[in-house]
C-alpha cells in the first residue's frame, strides 16, 4: 500500500509543478512523474517486499521478478539523459521567468 | 533471409552515428549519411520480397529462449514501413545536403541515430523495447529540432521535449501495467490476450493513449502544429515521415495484437478519429504559411490513417496502411518543395509569395500534384488511399462506417478549398518583385529586388520531385501495392504466424 500512496503523491506533485511557468519547475515536475512511472513498473513485478533475484542465494519462490528491475534501470537512464538535456534548454537562450517573451533576434526579420 | 540481419538494421545506423562523431571528414560524412538509409531501403525491399513466401521471420537476440529473449520480428507490415520510411529518410537527408544543413556539427550522427531508432521501433516484438526504441528516436530529435536554427527554435524545442517526456512517462506506466496484468510484454505472448480480460483492456488503453499523443490524435495534437513548422523544412520533413508514423504503426500493431476485433472502448476511438480528420482539414484554413498549413494536413492525415484501426476489419486496416504509405511519401515531397521555396525566397507566407509559376514552373506543377494527392484527386496515390478508405467504411456497414465515410468526404472537399488557397497564394497572381535572399552571415538579408535569374535550383527541388514522382508511381503501381498492404493487414488480424515465428509454437 505504501508504494501506491507514494505514486499518488509523486504524480500530484509532478502535475502541480508541470503546470508552473518556470522551465526548471517543469523539469522537476517531469522528474517526479517519471519517478512515479518507475515505481509503477517496480510494483508490476513485486506485490510485496521480496528477496533479491539471485537464484543461488534466494529461493526462486521468495525472489522478486528481475525483469521490472531491468525495465526501471533502462527507464531511469533515459529519464536522466532527457532531464540533463532539458536543464540545458532551461538555461540556454532564455531567462527562466517566461512572463516576458525573451529577445529572439527575429523580430527585425519579420 | 537470415533473421540475424534484423538487429543489424538497428545496430548499423547507431554504429555509423558513433563513427561520424569521430570522423569529421565532409566526404565520409555525406557518403555514410546517404549510404546507411540506402542500405536499409535495399534490405527492406528484400524483406518485402521474402515475405511473399515466409510471412514472418523472427530473431531472438543472444539466442535466449523464446519469450525471455528480446525478439526482433519482421512481417510484411514492418518491411513495408521500413522501405517507405527509409526512402523518405534518404531523400530528406539528400535535401539536407543540398541546403547545407548537414554541415552543422552534429546533424549527420543525430540523423543516423534517429534512423536507427525508427528501424528498431518497426522491428521490435516487445512493448518495453518499443518504448526504448521510441526514446532512441526522440533523443536525437530533441537536438535536431534546435540544432539547425535560431534561438526561437530552442524555445520550440522546450515544448517538444516536455510533451514527449510526459508522454514517455505515460507509455512507461502503461507498459508497467500491461506487465503487471499479463506477466509479459512480448507482443506474441500478448496476442489476443485482452479479449475478456478487463484489466488488460484498460492497461492496453493506457499504452494506446500515450501512442495517440505521439501520433498527434485530436485532442492531444496541439504540440504538432506548434513545433513542427518552427524547425527547418528538411528536419520537419524528416520528423513528419518518421515520428508520428512510428506512433501510428505502433497503434496498429498494439491495438490489433492486444484486442481481437474492436476494443470495448472502440466507440471513443471512432469519434476521436472523425474529430481529428475534421479539425485537421478545417484548421488548414487558418494558416497563411505553407508549412503550417501542411502541419494541419498532417493532423488530418493521422485521422485518415486511424480509420483503419477504428473500424478494424481487414479491408479497413489495409486501406489505412495504404493511406499511411501514401501520406509519408506525399507529405515528405510537399514539405521538401516548400523548403526549397523558403530557402530561395526567404519566406513561406502566402502574402509574401506570389506568381511563382512564372519562374518555377516545375515546382508549381509538382506542388499541385502533391496537394491533389493530399485531397485524393487522380492521378495520385491519395486517390486510391481515399477510395480504399471509403470502400472499407461503406463495407463495414455500421453507423461508425457511415460517420467516418461522411467525415472523410466532407474533409476532402474542405481540404481541396484550403489547398487551392495555398497554391493560388504562392504560385498564382502577380509576379513577385522583391524577396529576402539567403545570407550566410545574418541568415536572411533584407528586402532585395527580385531579378530574373533567381529561381529554385534543380538541386533543391529534385528531392521533393523524387517523392512526388514516387507517389505518382504508387498511383500507377497500386495494383502491386494493394495486395501487399492487404497481406500486411491479414498479418495483423491473424496473429497465428506471428506467434509461431516468435515463440516457436
Amino acid at each position: 500500500m505504501i508504494i501506491p500512496v507514494s505514486i499518488a503523491v509523486l504524480v500530484t506533485g509532478g502535475v502541480y509543478l508541470l503546470l508552473q511557468r518556470s522551465m526548471v519547475r517543469i523539469i522537476f515536475g517531469l522528474a517526479l512523474l517519471s519517478h512515479a512511472a518507475n515505481l509503477t513498473l517496480m510494483l508490476a513485478g513485486v506485490s510485496a517486499w521480496r528477496g533479491e533475484p539471485l537464484p543461488d542465494r534466494v529461493d526462486t519462490a521468495a525472489a522478486a521478478d528481475p525483469l521490472p528491475h531491468a525495465f526501471v534501470l533502462t527507464a531511469i537512464v533515459i529519464a536522466f539523459a532527457v532531464t540533463v538535456l532539458m536543464l540545458a534548454l532551461a538555461v540556454i537562450g532564455h531567462n527562466d521567468d517566461t512572463k516576458r517573451m525573451p529577445p529572439t533576434g527575429e523580430e527585425r526579420a519579420t | 533471409m537470415n533473421p540475424a540481419v534484423l538487429p543489424l538494421l538497428l545496430a548499423v545506423p547507431l554504429l555509423a552515428a558513433g563513427l561520424l562523431l569521430i570522423v569529421r571528414h565532409r566526404v565520409v560524412q555525406r557518403v555514410l549519411l546517404l549510404a546507411v538509409p540506402a542500405a536499409t531501403l535495399v534490405t527492406a525491399v528484400l524483406l518485402v520480397l521474402e515475405h511473399r513466401t515466409v510471412p514472418v521471420i523472427a530473431h531472438q537476440v543472444g539466442a535466449f529462449a523464446p519469450g525471455v529473449a528480446i525478439p526482433f520480428v519482421s512481417d510484411t507490415l514492418s518491411a513495408l514501413m521500413l522501405a517507405v520510411t527509409s526512402l523518405a529518410t534518404l531523400v530528406t537527408l539528400w535535401f539536407l545536403t543540398a541546403t547545407g544543413e548537414d554541415r552543422y556539427r552534429f546533424v549527420p550522427p543525430l540523423a543516423l541515430m534517429l534512423h536507427g531508432g525508427v528501424n528498431g521501433a518497426f522491428l521490435t516484438g516487445d512493448l518495453f523495447n518499443l518504448f526504448v526504441m521510441v526514446e532512441v528516436m526522440l533523443l536525437p530529435s530533441y537536438a535536431l529540432i534546435a540544432v539547425t536554427g535560431t534561438w526561437r527554435r530552442l524555445g520550440i524545442g522546450r515544448t517538444f521535449v516536455v510533451v514527449n517526456l510526459l508522454t514517455s512517462a505515460t507509455l512507461l506506466t502503461g507498459v508497467g501495467l500491461v506487465y503487471a496484468v499479463a506477466g509479459s510484454v512480448n507482443l506474441a505472448v500478448l496476442a489476443d490476450a485482452a479479449s475478456g480480460d478487463r484489466a488488460l483492456t484498460l492497461a492496453g488503453a493506457v499504452v494506446l493513449l500515450a501512442l495517440a499523443v505521439k501520433g498527434a490524435v485530436v485532442p492531444v495534437h496541439g504540440w504538432l502544429p506548434q513545433t513542427y513548422p518552427a524547425t527547418s523544412a528538411g528536419i520537419m520533413a524528416l520528423f513528419s515521415a518518421l515520428h508520428t508514423k512510428v506512433a501510428l504503426y505502433a497503434i496498429y500493431r498494439v491495438y490489433t495484437t492486444l484486442y481481437e476485433g474492436p476494443a470495448p472502448w472502440a466507440l471513443v476511438l471512432v469519434v476521436l478519429v472523425a474529430v481529428t480528420i475534421a479539425v485537421g482539414a478545417w484548421s488548414t484554413f487558418g494558416e497563411h504559411i505553407i508549412r503550417r498549413a501542411l502541419a494541419w494536413q498532417m493532423v488530418a492525415g493521422v485521422g485518415h490513417i486511424l480509420v483503419g484501426v477504428a473500424l478494424s476489419t481487414t479491408a479497413s486496416l489495409a486501406a489505412g496502411l495504404f493511406y499511411m504509405l501514401h501520406h509519408i511519401v506525399t507529405m515528405g515531397g510537399l514539405l521538401l518543395l516548400a523548403g526549397a521555396i523558403e530557402q530561395v525566397y526567404g519566406s513561406g507566407r502566402y502574402e509574401r509569395l506570389s506568381g511563382l509559376i512564372h519562374r518555377d514552373r516545375a515546382v508549381a506543377i509538382l506542388t499541385a500534384f502533391g496537394l491533389l494527392s493530399l485531397v485524393g484527386i487522380p492521378a495520385s496515390s491519395g486517390f486510391f488511399g481515399k477510395v480504399a478508405l471509403i470502400g472499407a467504411a461503406a463495407g463495414a456497414a455500421r453507423w461508425e462506417g457511415w460517420l467516418l465515410l461522411t467525415t472523410v468526404l466532407v474533409a476532402a472537399v474542405v481540404s481541396l478549398v484550403a489547398m487551392q488557397r495555398l497554391w493560388a497564394g504562392v504560385f498564382w497572381g502577380q509576379p513577385m518583385e522583391d524577396y529576402r535572399p539567403d545570407s550566410p552571415e545574418t541568415g536572411r538579408a533584407g528586402l532585395t529586388r527580385l531579378t530574373d535569374d533567381v529561381v529554385v535550383p534543380l538541386r533543391l527541388w529534385a528531392p521533393g520531385a523524387t517523392l512526388i514522382g514516387t507517389q505518382l508511381a504508387m498511383f500507377f503501381g497500386a495494383g502491386v501495392l494493394m495486395p501487399l498492404v492487404t497481406r500486411a493487414a491479414q498479418g495483423l488480424t491473424d496473429t497465428a504466424p506471428y506467434v509461431e515465428a516468435v515463440l516457436g509454437r
